[in-house]
Order: structure tokens, then sequence, then C-alpha cells
């Protein structure tokens, strides 16, 4: 189950004071002590793989040159056989079962190793696991106490301001006062910007002689009186 | 990014939707931050090993109607999948509204996280309201 039930048993239990142990220290150190076991663990046995390793891969060399021995040998008895010479070949026949045997012998010592090798493999792949499973509990652990401790100094706030009713829909009410303030700046900013866009445009009519005022400055004034007295 | 680093950078920044940020570390180690789109609700953000924790204190379960206690649990676990990014959760005897960010977040994300979690402060207050003292 982990120790997310250990953890729910502790802030039900009321351990939400910054300070206070979220859960038994003494499972904290177990985790703790774990992991350092598997990654100790985890060190010797890749000094041991590192030797094991290398052993293998000198077996194996030393199978592969007697293999390539064995059928060169091969060659050779049949060799002669084909020139007729039954002893020479009976010879180079007990060479060949000398070298079949010794060669037998480091397989099933190469099958050994490699066995040994892998079970080392396994063995630090479960301690990787458990290095890794025991790190997400800490990890959880460590959550609570940051929590605990970014929720603390608001919760004493809460206490101070508890005489004060209705805290929140008061600190609402001014967030949306503030959100409506924004957003007259914003319309107003807008206003603006199509006003100066207006006065633009009506500049734009009156410099290409649309729309402006035909009837204003003093020499249309005169001229119209001028109609007016007949001259 | 260490917190001073991130509330440096906040302290700097203004976002796309004119948000600004008034970022102090305190001394308890926790970053505390006011978001310009909502000051009356800062967000406290903590560090880990592995993630960055951005966290809003709520309110408490003592401001809550004494009779109103379970509907607003239900009605907390109703909506909060339909939260983006932010989760509600109770830490003791607070609900908080929380945030949760690997460490290697990119500042923008962080950026985001927290304007979005400022709104969602104010959306899920206005819901639970009636429930409130």
């Amino acid at each position: 189950m982990g120790i997310l039930k250990n953890i729910l048993t502790a802030v039900r239990g009321g351990a939400s004071e910054v300070g206070e142990s979220i859960v038994d220290a003494n499972a904290v150190r177990i985790l703790g002590q774990e992991i350092r076991d598997a990654e100790d663990a985890i060190g010797k046995a890749k000094q041991s793989l590192t030797g094991l390793k290398a052993s293998e891969i000198k077996l194996k060399r030393e199978i592969n040159s007697l293999e390539s021995d064995i059928g060169s040998y091969e060659t050779k008895a049949v060799q002669a056989l084909e020139a007729g010479n039954e002893a020479l070949a009976v010879e180079v026949a007990e060479r060949i079962a000398d070298i079949e045997s010794e060669a037998a012998e480091k397989g099933a010592e190469h099958s050994a190793l490699s066995a040994q090798v892998n079970k080392i493999n396994s063995m630090i792949r479960q301690r990787e696991k458990v290095i890794q499973k025991n790190g997400r509990e800490l990890e959880k652990i460590k959550t609570v106490e940051q929590l605990q401790k970014a929720t603390s100094s608001m919760s004493t706030n809460f206490a101070a301001t508890n005489a004060s009713e209705h805290r929140v829909s008061k600190a609402l009410e001014r967030v949306k006062k503030k959100q409506a303030n924004w957003e007259d700046r914003m319309e107003a900013g807008e206003w603006m910007e199509g006003e100066a866009g207006s006065d633009d445009l009506d500049r734009k009519l009156k410099d290409a002689g649309i729309g402006a005022n035909a009837s204003s400055g003093a020499s249309t004034v005169l001229e119209r009186l001028k109609k007016k007295s007949g001259q | 990014m260490s917190l001073n680093e991130l509330a440096f950078k906040l302290n700097a920044h203004l976002t796309a939707e004119d948000t600004r940020f008034d970022a102090v570390l305190a001394e308890s180690g926790v970053l505390e931050v006011i978001c310009s789109n909502n000051e009356e609700f800062p967000i406290n953000i903590v560090k880990t090993d592995t993630q960055l924790l951005a966290i809003t204190p709520l309110f408490n379960v003592n401001e809550v109607k004494s009779d109103k206690v379970d509907e607003l649990n239900e009605e907390l676990l109703l909506i909060s999948p339909a939260i983006p990014l932010s989760s509600i959760g109770r830490q003791g005897d607070s609900y908080i509204l929380f945030g949760a960010m690997a460490l290697d977040t990119l500042f923008e994300n962080i950026v985001h996280e927290l304007e979005v979690q400022a709104e969602n402060t104010v959306d899920v207050l206005q819901v639970i309201e009636p429930l409130l003292l």
C-alpha cells in the first residue's frame, strides 16, 4: 500500500503544523536506509560484474579460437585420409577430440559465467526498482511537508481574519471590482483609439474636399453678402 | 531554476494578457506570488526534489457553513476535473487549489500555470461562495 496510507493517518490525526512529522520518522529512516543499501549493493555488483564480464569475453574468445582449430584440424585430417595416411589422420583425430573436450569444458564455464552475469544484472535492476520506489515514497512525504509549509502562513492569516465574516465574499468582491475597473479602462482606451481614428478620417475627408463645411470662412461669408446686395 | 531566480524573472515579466507578478521569497523558503489578475489570493510556490508546487490557500473549513461541509466537498469533487491545470485539495483545515509542475518546466509555462491558477481561484470561489460564511 505504500506510504500514502501512513500520510492519510497522519494528516487525519492532525499532523498539519509545520515541523510535525508527517509519518513516523522511523519509516522515513527505513526508506532512506533501503535506498542507501540498494545503492551500495549496486555499486558492489557493478564492480564484480566488470570482472565477470571480462572473464566471459576472454572465455568466448578462447572457445572461438578452439573452434577455429577444430575446423583447421578437420581439414587436415581429411587431407591425410585423401593422401592414404591413415595413421596421421588418426593422430589428427585424437588432437581434434582433445580440443573438442577442452572447448566443451570452456563452453560449460562460459554458460555458468553468462548465467551469473545475467543474475547480477537482474539483481541490479531489482535494486534500482527499490531505489525508484522508495524515492517516490519519500517524494510523497516531501510533497506533503512542502504543502504544509506553503499553506501554514496563509492558515495563520485565515485565523487572524476569521473575526471578519464573509472574508472570501469580500475578497471576491474586491477582485471583481478591480477586474471591472480594468475592463472600464480597456473600454476607455478603445474609445479613445476610436475617437482618434474618426478624427483622422474627418481630416482626410476635409483634405479631399468631402463633407467640409462649405459655409465657413470669411471669404465664403463675403461672397454670400455680395450676392445678397446684388453686386 | 531556483525559487529566487524564478522570483526575479516573475517580477520582471508582463504576460500577453497584461498580468504582472509580485513575487517575494519568504524566509520559510516559500515563494509568495501575487498575480495582478487576482491580488486577493496569492499563490505560494514550493519545491521538492522533483516538482514545483503552486498552492493557493482558499479558505479554512471553519469558514464553511457548518451544515454545508458535505455539500461543499461534493461540489469541489464535481468541479475539480473541469478546472484547467489546477486541482482542489485539503491541507489540514485549509482548502487549497494547486498545480504541480516538473522542475524543468519552461518559465513561459510556469507563468501560464500561475495566470490560469489565479483565474481558477476566482472561478471556484464564485461557485462555492453560497456555502461559505
